[in-house]
Parts: structure tokens; C-alpha cells; sequence
């Protein structure tokens, strides 16, 4: 027996692995996530994206698709001043009014902003949640329109906030689509190599010979423009860039020792392919997908941009910028605001992005 | 003629083989082009031949596609035609297709060569001086400014440049082609993406070389600064640059087609943008084919290039 003074090197290395077990149970990814300033970044924008997507129409002062004729062109913060009548602090609002001449004029009254108010009804999630009550809105018979108004006098930053859901939704609809296609055909590609490999890669090159938004133009012009044909013609131009990813990792991992072991031991190949390639595949189809999420909103928003997707009145940010163009010197808000919420939820993708292939493969 | 040397017969060898391996490329793409309109919902003739064309006509198209006849048929009097340099007429304005593209593809040519000239001249500068100065402000700089502009619509940018420089300073011209002053602001909207990814590019693959032993060496001679950077490190950490700026051209192709839109630029983008709206399907088609066809020759140019200035590359 050995002397109890002298630990035994062997056990108190297992018990020293197995304490650090006890003590860090999430993964290293994870952990180098929550340390990462990018991530954390990345993930603060995300999740007040979502927020905005979950809460729309509680945000949103008004109706998104609402009409003031009279309140056309509308200058951010116009008519709004932070000191009330009788020079109390706050946010005050007076009526903004467009004349036939296109003169605008602020009327006498003021009133005040305030936290929780009543506003036009709203339901929610099919009839699921039906309310009146707004985050914030005026107290009185005017309107605040914090980002302005567009040319139909509807409220800039409503039709942003309801915006969020379209440009959300056309990254997790290209991104599923990607990966429900590009992921099998570039697994099955690379496995199995030979004639299908053969096939599958041309097909995949001549995908890619269209540049950028190029196949989806294509796509849109063969699909017709709207809404849902550019969710399918974003998601079809992401196919070959999964499946080119991921035919290349599953190349790297067929050959691997442990791969070569399921084989000897008498399982199937796609089996195999399942159960041991795949999960060490997992980590560049991550990192793509958040990417993918950022393409997938730029092109969405160029397509509308170019006036071949979403259509009017639909509130889709790209749309929106492209009705400013025309009045970019007398309403330059109206170009603005959308690029901005563009730039903030594209930024996000792509820091969570770099973030996680930081932490899920430290060699890149 | 001088007998080629081993180095030559590589790479004409690779040339050849790297041409080949483009053509089931090639002809993918002429049959997603021919499929384009077969596909699209509605009569194909009546998209050759334009929504408002005589009855007359509309048949003309389809016995001279042979519309009505099995897809492998049409699809060898379509290859046939364009092989005879006949991409039909517009519908809108009733011009040969093949004369718009001539029009319209050399100003597209010289919006996307401006735009990487630009992108070339920001982006290598700012990746070396983040790589120079790693971990301090300024590559904190140029790392955030990269993230911004892969992340911002260049129409976008288009629209806020035009609106600074052109309405609010006056400085450029609004839109249109004709002077430099002209060019400026397309290119720079264009090329911003591109300046991102070479700034990025040119920061790591400056970090890797710097780290080098042969760098090292170069710095304990006794050289200066300037000198290491410029004769010794830049030159290796250039040659991933020269790459990615490469494929980059090509991704400038399809970007010009928003460019192009926002500034009102003559070129083959916003031809096919007009063409796609006006449902103008024969330059629709002449314009997607002659893009694609660019960009994978393009590819094969790089390929070879890479090859060309990284000598320690061997074609197999």
C-alpha cells in the first residue's frame, strides 16, 4: 500500500481533471465566447433586434402603413421641443401640417410624450395578443414622428420597427434553405466523391459563376419580383455556398482515424457519414449561417432597392430607401433611417460571425 | 520560336486544363440562361418578342426558337444563334442586344477597374498600418471601419455620399458618365466592400509575414523600418491580396448592378435592372451571360496570376 503522505501523481491528476470537469460544464467555445468583446457586441444587437422583432407593434408609435397626406416629408424631431409651456422638462409635441404648397407649419398647441399610452389598436401574433397600449406616443391629438414621415406621411420609425420582421425572416428563411439543400449535397458530394461528386461540384461551379446578388437577380427574373420569390431566390444563391463549405470539411474529416474506425468496425457508410462526420462538420456551417444571415439581408434589401422585391406599401427597409432617392435633397431622413437599421442588424451577423469562428476554430 | 521551358509547358499545360474544367461552367450557365425564360410563367415567345408585339411576330419567335418543339432542340438553335453572335433584338427598342451590350459593357468595365484602383489604394495602405500597429487605435480603426463597410448596402452609401458631396457640398457631379469627377463617387460606393476585405486581407497576411523569420533578420541587419516593410514583408504578404482583390473584380460586376442604378451610370447593370422591369427578356439574358461568362474568365486570370507571382506555386 502506498504511503497516504506521498499522493499517488496518477489519482490526483483524475481528480484534478475531474474537479476542472465539475467546474467548467460548458464547453471551451462557449466560454471563449462570454469572454469575447465581439461576441458580446454582436449578440447586444441581435437580441435587441429580436426585441424590436417580438415587440413590434408595441413599439411602434403607429400603423406602419397608416396615411397622413398632410403630414408628408415630415423632418425628423419636427414641431417637437424638450421644454413644455410652462418650461417643464419632458418631451413636447405640437401639430405638423404640409400645406398643398408644400409649406410645413407647427401649430400652438403642445403635448406632452409620455410612457405607456393608449394608441391606435393593435393585434398581434394571429389574434393571439390584442392591445392599445404604445411604449410611448403623445398624450393629445398630434402626432411625434421621431424619424420623420415618408412621402404617404406614414411614421418613419414605425414602418423601421415592423420592417425588422421582413428582414429577419429573409435570413432565417435563406439560411434554412441553405442548409436543408446545401448541407446534404455537399455531405453526400464529399463522402461519397466519384461520378456524383463530379456532377454535383459543375452544377455548384456554375452556380457560382454568377457573382454576389447576381443569381438571385437571375432567379428573381425567371421567379418573378415579390416578397417571396426573393426569400427563395436569397436562400436558392446560398445553396452552392453551403454546400461547397461543407463538401470541403467533410473531405478533411473522412479520412481521420476515428472515421476510419466506425468504417472497420462494420458500420454503414451513411450511418458514418451521420453519426461521426457530420458533428465535427457542425462548427463551419455555424459560423457560415450567421454570415449567411448578413448576406442574405443586404441582397434581400438591394433586391428591393432595385424595386424587384418586396413591393409597396410593404415597410422593407430597402424599399423604403429607394423612395428617399428621389427626394434626397428636400428629405434626406427618408434614405437615411432605413440604411442605418440595414448597417446595424448586418453589423451584428457579421460580429457574431467572426466571433464564433474565432471560438469554434482558433487556427483561422 | 525559342523552345518553351519546363516552367512554360506548366503553365500552358495548367491554362489548358484550367480552360477546360471552365467549360461545363460555361455551359451551365448558357442553360440556366436558356431555361431563364422557358421557366419564367407565361409564354416564351411572347417574352421574346415583347408583350405588345403583332400576333405575326410572336409566331416568327416561336418557329425561329422553335418554341414548340422539344427543349434539347431549342436548346441547340438558342447555342446555334449565339454562336453566330445573335442574341436577338430588345424588345423595348427593338436594337440588337449584342449593340447594347457593346454600348454599355466598357463603362461598366470602367466603373469596376475605378472602383478596385480605389479599393487597392485605401485598403493595402490601411491593412499594413493596422498590422504595423497591432492592438492600438488605430487598428482598432481600421478593424471597425472594415466591418462597417462589408456590412453597408452600397446603394446605400451611394445615396448619403451623393447627398453630401454632390447636393450639399457640390463638390461631384449628381450622376451620370462623362468626366472623372464623374466617376468618383460610384467607384467609391462600389469599391467600399472590396477596400474591406483587402484592408482585412492585407492586416492578417501582414501579421503572419512580420512574424517571419527572414523579416527578422532583415530588421536585425540593421534596416530601416520603411525598408523592411516595403522591400521585405510586404511583398510576400501581397500575394493572398493580389488573390482575394482578383475575385474581387468579379463580385464588382454584380455590385455595379446597384451601383449603377443609384447613380444613373450608363453601364450593363442597370440595363439589366431596366431590362428585368420592363420584363425586356433578350438583354435580360445577353447581359446575365455576359457577366457570368466575364466572371468565370476573370477566375481563370487569377488562378494563373496567383501562379505568376508566387513563384514557389507550382501548376499540377
Amino acid at each position: 500500500m502506498s504511503d497516504p503522505q506521498i499522493p499517488d501523481p496518477v489519482v490526483s491528476e483524475v481528480a484534478s481533471a475531474q474537479r476542472s470537469d465539475t467546474r467548467s460544464q460548458a464547453p471551451r467555445w462557449i466560454r471563449r465566447m462570454r469572454r469575447s468583446p465581439v461576441a458580446i457586441a454582436g449578440f447586444t444587437i441581435i437580441g435587441f433586434f429580436l426585441l424590436v422583432v417580438a415587440f413590434a407593434p408595441f413599439l411602434a408609435p403607429y400603423s406602419p402603413l397608416r396615411q397622413t397626406l398632410r403630414s408628408r416629408y415630415v423632418p425628423p424631431m419636427e414641431g417637437v421641443s424638450l421644454r413644455g409651456p410652462e418650461g417643464q422638462l419632458g418631451i413636447w409635441v405640437r401639430d405638423v401640417n404640409r400645406s398643398s404648397a408644400g409649406e410645413l407649419s407647427v401649430g400652438e398647441e403642445a403635448y406632452p410624450v409620455r410612457l405607456f399610452v393608449r394608441g391606435e389598436r393593435w393585434t398581434w401574433l394571429g389574434g393571439l395578443l390584442t392591445s392599445d397600449r404604445k411604449l410611448f406616443g403623445v398624450d393629445g391629438p398630434v402626432r411625434f414622428y421621431l424619424l420623420g414621415t415618408d412621402e404617404q406621411g406614414r411614421d418613419m420609425l414605425s414602418r423601421i420597427i415592423h420592417g425588422a420582421w421582413i428582414s429577419l425572416s429573409i435570413g432565417l428563411i435563406t439560411v434554412a434553405i441553405g442548409i436543408f439543400i446545401g448541407v446534404p449535397i455537399g455531405a453526400l458530394s464529399g463522402y461519397f466523391a466519384g461520378t456524383t461528386d463530379l456532377i454535383v461540384q459543375r452544377l455548384i461551379d456554375t452556380m457560382l459563376a454568377f457573382p454576389g446578388i447576381l443569381l438571385a437577380i437571375v432567379l428573381v427574373a425567371t421567379l418573378g419580383t415579390g416578397l417571396t420569390n426573393v426569400m427563395i431566390a436569397v436562400g436558392i444563391a446560398a445553396i452552392p455556398v453551403y454546400a461547397r463549405l461543407v463538401r470541403a470539411s467533410v473531405l478533411s474529416v473522412r479520412e481521420r482515424e476515428y472515421v476510419e474506425a466506425a468504417r472497420a468496425l462494420g458500420r454503414r457508410r451513411v450511418s458514418t457519414l451521420v453519426r461521426h462526420v457530420m458533428p465535427n462538420v457542425l462548427a463551419p456551417i455555424i459560423v457560415q449561417s450567421s454570415l449567411q444571415m448578413a448576406v442574405a439581408i443586404l441582397f434581400a434589401a438591394g433586391l428591393g432597392f432595385l424595386g424587384l422585391g418586396a413591393r409597396p406599401p410593404q415597410p422593407e427597409w430597402g424599399l423604403m430607401l429607394s423612395r428617399g432617392r428621389d427626394f434626397l435633397a428636400t428629405a434626406p431622413h427618408v434614405a437615411t433611417f432605413p440604411g442605418l437599421a440595414i448597417v446595424f442588424v448586418v453589423v451584428g451577423f457579421n460580429l457574431v460571425g467572426d466571433a464564433l469562428r474565432d471560438a469554434l476554430d482558433p487556427r483561422l | 520560336m525559342a523552345v518553351a521551358t519546363p516552367l512554360e509547358r506548366d503553365l500552358i499545360q495548367y491554362t489548358v486544363r484550367r480552360l477546360l474544367i471552365a467549360f461545363p461552367s460555361v455551359f451551365g450557365v448558357l442553360i440556366i440562361v436558356f431555361l431563364m425564360v422557358r421557366l419564367a410563367p407565361g409564354d416564351p415567345a411572347v417574352f421574346m418578342a415583347g408583350e405588345f408585339a403583332p400576333p405575326a411576330t410572336i409566331e416568327a419567335m416561336r418557329t425561329r426558337f422553335g418554341l414548340d418543339r422539344p427543349y434539347h432542340v431549342q436548346f441547340g438553335l438558342y447555342v446555334g444563334a449565339l454562336v453566330q453572335g445573335d442574341l436577338g433584338r430588345s424588345t423595348r427598342t427593338q436594337r440588337l442586344v449584342l449593340d447594347d451590350l457593346r454600348q454599355f459593357f466598357p463603362n461598366t468595365l470602367e466603373l469596376a477597374f475605378g472602383a478596385m484602383v480605389i479599393a487597392m489604394l485605401v485598403g493595402i495602405p490601411a491593412g499594413v498600418i493596422a498590422a504595423l500597429r497591432q492592438n492600438t487605435w488605430t487598428d482598432l480603426l481600421v478593424t471597425v471601419g472594415s466591418l462597417i463597410g462589408v456590412s453597408m448596402p452600397v446603394f446605400w452609401f451611394g445615396l448619403v455620399a451623393m447627398l453630401y458631396f454632390s447636393v450639399q457640398l457640390g463638390w461631384l457631379p449628381v450622376a451620370g458618365r462623362g468626366t472623372l469627377a464623374h466617376l468618383v463617387l460610384p467607384a467609391v460606393s462600389l469599391g467600399l466592400g472590396s477596400m474591406a476585405i483587402i484592408a482585412r486581407m492585407t492586416r492578417s497576411s501582414m501579421l503572419e509575414v512580420l512574424g517571419l523569420d527572414y523579416v527578422r533578420t532583415a530588421r536585425a541587419k540593421g534596416l530601416r523600418q520603411m525598408r523592411v516593410v516595403t522591400k521585405h514583408a510586404l511583398r510576400n504578404a501581397l500575394i493572398p491580396v493580389v488573390t482575394v482583390g482578383g475575385l474581387q473584380f468579379g463580385q464588382l460586376l454584380s455590385g455595379a448592378v446597384l451601383t449603377e442604378t443609384v447613380f444613373a451610370w450608363p453601364g450593363i447593370g442597370r440595363l439589366l435592372v431596366d431590362s428585368i422591369r420592363a420584363r425586356d427578356y433578350p438583354v435580360v439574358q445577353g447581359s446575365v451571360l455576359l457577366i457570368a461568362i466575364t466572371f468565370i474568365f476573370i477566375n481563370i486570370a487569377v488562378d494563373l496570376l496567383y501562379g505568376f507571382i508566387d513563384p514557389r506555386i507550382r501548376y499540377e
